[in-house]
């Protein structure tokens, strides 16, 4: 069986980030393979550890930097990486149609996807590879067992966890809790110096033309307008309803 | 308008590499440091403290570090190393003397110190003996050059070999030997009674007639385990012996560990930075946090721009390593003046810390106690300053 982990890089959680007229300045930020990622790395290489037969590749869609966090997760113990290079900023939805059709290329049959990314917060790349592909898919899991062809998933939802078994092929995102992610060891970071890393085009997976378009970025910046209601709390909670609905258009 | 990101001190991964020299290391001299900085937060950082209050190296560390890999790291796969760069062997020491200069101790002396003399002057079957073992933890071992009246002055030593039938028989007394009582093999170096040289022998520390006692009074370097070492008419044979004649062979060894201390000085270093820095963040003084404070500020520039320069210093020196051009006198300067800006930066982060300080609950003063070891072994201070200075003038001061 083929797993893929599809990585990405962020910027570390101790970073200092800065943001500037024109955007986040990454300058002298460290980068780091998304934990969310690792999860899923970590999880395939367990799958094989308890003795599924499996060869497990890595793939990446992202620009030259990324190369990095392939690496880490090649040290971790992928077999080998796919990079699709690329400087454009896709949205999820593109993202998934392209990664996608490696998948299918490869002939996978267990996709990992970070459950949100650690960057941009979005949670969609997961089940958007899952529509593109037309597999179920879980997310947010935090456990999971291959049995034959079948995966038995536990996952969190809004009012607790449920535990469901789909069918293989499928797409999991990870999240938290599934699994406590190895750091390489030497050996295992001087071995991945011989592991294949595959460079692509975007125009090598059908280059997709992007549903989105990054016109500007800046910081939110929240301030209060102070104002006190007074009188009675009777009529003070009218007015703040009509401040509500009327001003801000929140209710 | 000033927002609260205009006011953002640097991150530390940003205070420990000023001047940008993230680009310059290959892809895995990285992963190797991110890993052993995992390790260390893991393994080390939250019971060093105590360790060094009680004076304890854990006995299941050495495996724990011959699973991660670092040991004889820079030796052929062959031998259990992993073919590292010098500069990976570096960061290496970087990454775990910001734990502490202890647990680097260990590592820089099974590495640089034993594995390093039996590759390099050992025969292939002393090679085979040993080194696979070292590599995985499973084995440790020591460096006996030191006496109690030889410290300096190597060459006085008094510890005497001579040939008997096939064998050789050491006698003598060798003090301040990291991991000591701990080791199963014991690189020693003594004067022969026959040709009047410098040899140095792999002996098996469970040899009739060999023992070792710790020094239990130390107030640095706590969790390293030192030791006196007692040779009565030990016997050891001839593939025990290191192919090298005089003390350059022991000389060599401490040009191995001594590149590795100038970059491992710099983890801590670089840790009292760190801490200093957050503690005057989050230290309220008249009313304002400590690190607004112009003499605050020029001490922390002081360690920045001191450690920046060693940072830059080790860097260079691993190149020219890589190029075999790392000559005693330039290992000297960097060994010297790396240990002087971590010390320096130590001494001043404890004062930053006032009486939490003097705790071991903060490393300032852990990392400041060691130092004074790490000015001290491998070369005085003085002693590299006199090996500068002969190379300056050519005149021996010493
Ligand atoms: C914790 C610890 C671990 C150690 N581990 C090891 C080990 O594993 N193996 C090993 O072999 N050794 C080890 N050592 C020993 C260490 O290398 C010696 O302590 C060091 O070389 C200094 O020798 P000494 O203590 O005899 O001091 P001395 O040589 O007596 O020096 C005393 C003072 O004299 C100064 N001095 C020396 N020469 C001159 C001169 N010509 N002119 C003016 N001043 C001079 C020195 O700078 C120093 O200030 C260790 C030491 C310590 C403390």
């Amino acid at each position: 069986m083929k797993i893929i982990s599809i990585i990405k890089q962020v910027p570390d959680a101790e970073a200092r980030i800065r943001a500037t007229a024109s955007g986040i300045d990454l300058e002298g930020v460290t980068f780091v393979i998304d934990g969310m990622d690792e999860y899923g790395v970590e999880q395939s290489l367990r799958l094989r550890e308890t003795g599924l037969d499996a060869e497990l590749i890595s793939i990446a869609l992202g620009p030259k930097r990324f190369e990095e966090a392939i690496r880490t997760s090649l040290a971790m113990g992928s077999d080998r990486a796919i990079h699709i290079e690329t400087d454009e900023a896709l949205d999820p939805i593109t993202q998934a149609k392209v990664l996608a059709n490696i998948i299918k290329e490869e002939g996978a049959e267990l996709v990992f996807v970070g459950g949100k990314e650690a960057d941009w917060d979005s949670a969609a790349l997961g089940p958007a590879v899952a529509e593109a592909l037309g597999w179920p898919h879980s997310d947010w899991t935090t456990k999971l067992v291959v049995s034959g062809s079948s995966l038995s998933v536990t996952h969190d939802s809004d009012e607790g966890s449920e535990t469901l078994t789909l069918p293989l092929p499928a797409v999991v995102t990870t999240q938290q809790g599934l699994n406590e992610p190895r750091y390489p060891t030497l050996p295992n970071i001087m071995k991945a110096k011989r592991k294949e890393l595959k460079k692509l085009a975007l125009s090598d997976v059908g280059s997709p033309s992007g549903k989105t378009q990054l016109l500007r970025q800046e910081i939110q910046t929240k301030s209060r307008l102070n104002k006190v209601l007074t009188g009675d709390a009777a009529e003070a909670a009218k007015e703040l309803a009509r401040l509500l609905h009327e001003e801000a258009k929140v209710i | 308008m000033a927002t609260v990101a205009d006011r953002l001190g640097l991150s530390k991964a940003q205070l420990g590499d000023f001047y940008d020299l993230e680009p310059l290391y290959a892809p895995e001299e990285k992963l190797i440091r991110d890993s052993v900085r995992e390790f260390v937060k893991a393994e080390i950082l939250p019971h060093i403290g105590e360790w060094w209050q009680e004076g304890y190296f854990p006995p299941e560390l050495p495996k724990k570090f011959g699973e991660l890999g670092v040991l004889g790291a820079t030796l052929p796969e062959e031998y259990g190393g992993l073919g590292a760069s010098y500069t990976a062997y570096g960061l290496i020491n970087r990454e775990i003397e910001y734990g502490d200069a202890g647990m680097r101790s260990f590592v820089s002396v099974q590495s640089s110190l034993v594995m390093y003399p039996l590759y390099t002057y050992g025969s292939e079957a002393l090679r085979q003996k040993w080194l696979p073992r070292l590599a995985t933890g499973e084995v440790i071992g020591c460096f006996g050059l030191t006496e109690p009246d030889a410290g300096s002055d190597p060459g006085s030593m008094q510890t005497r070999v001579k040939k008997v039938g096939n064998n050789y028989v050491i006698n003598g007394v060798k003090r301040w030997i990291t991991s000591g009582s701990r080791a199963q093999v014991a690189i020693i170096w003594a004067k022969s009674e026959d040709d009047g040289k410098v040899h140095g022998f792999a002996l098996d520390t469970s040899t009739p007639g060999f023992k070792a006692v710790d020094i239990k009074t130390k107030a640095s370097m706590r969790a390293s385990v030192t030791s006196e070492l007692y040779l009565d008419e030990v016997v050891v044979t001839e593939t025990d012996k290191l192919n090298v004649v005089g003390l350059k062979g022991a000389l060599s060894c401490l040009n191995q560990a001594r590149f590795g201390i100038a970059w491992g000085v710099l983890g801590a270093g670089f840790y009292c930075l760190e801490e200093a820095a957050a503690y005057a963040e989050d230290r309220p003084i008249f009313g304002v946090p400590l690190a607004s404070k112009q003499m605050i500020q020029m001490r922390l520039a002081d360690m920045l721009a001191d450690l920046t320069k060693g940072s830059l210093l080790a860097f260079q020196l691993a190149k020219l390593k890589e190029q075999g051009k790392d000559t005693p006198p330039r290992v000297s300067l960097a060994k010297r003046d790396n240990v002087r800006a971590a010390l320096q930066a130590a001494r001043a982060a404890r004062d930053i810390l006032g009486g939490n300080g003097i705790t071991t609950e903060y490393g300032a003063i852990r990392h400041m106690l060691n130092l004074e070891t790490v000015a001290t072994y491998e070369g005085t201070d003085t002693v590299h300053t006199l090996i500068l200075g002969r190379t300056i003038t050519g005149h021996n001061a010493f």
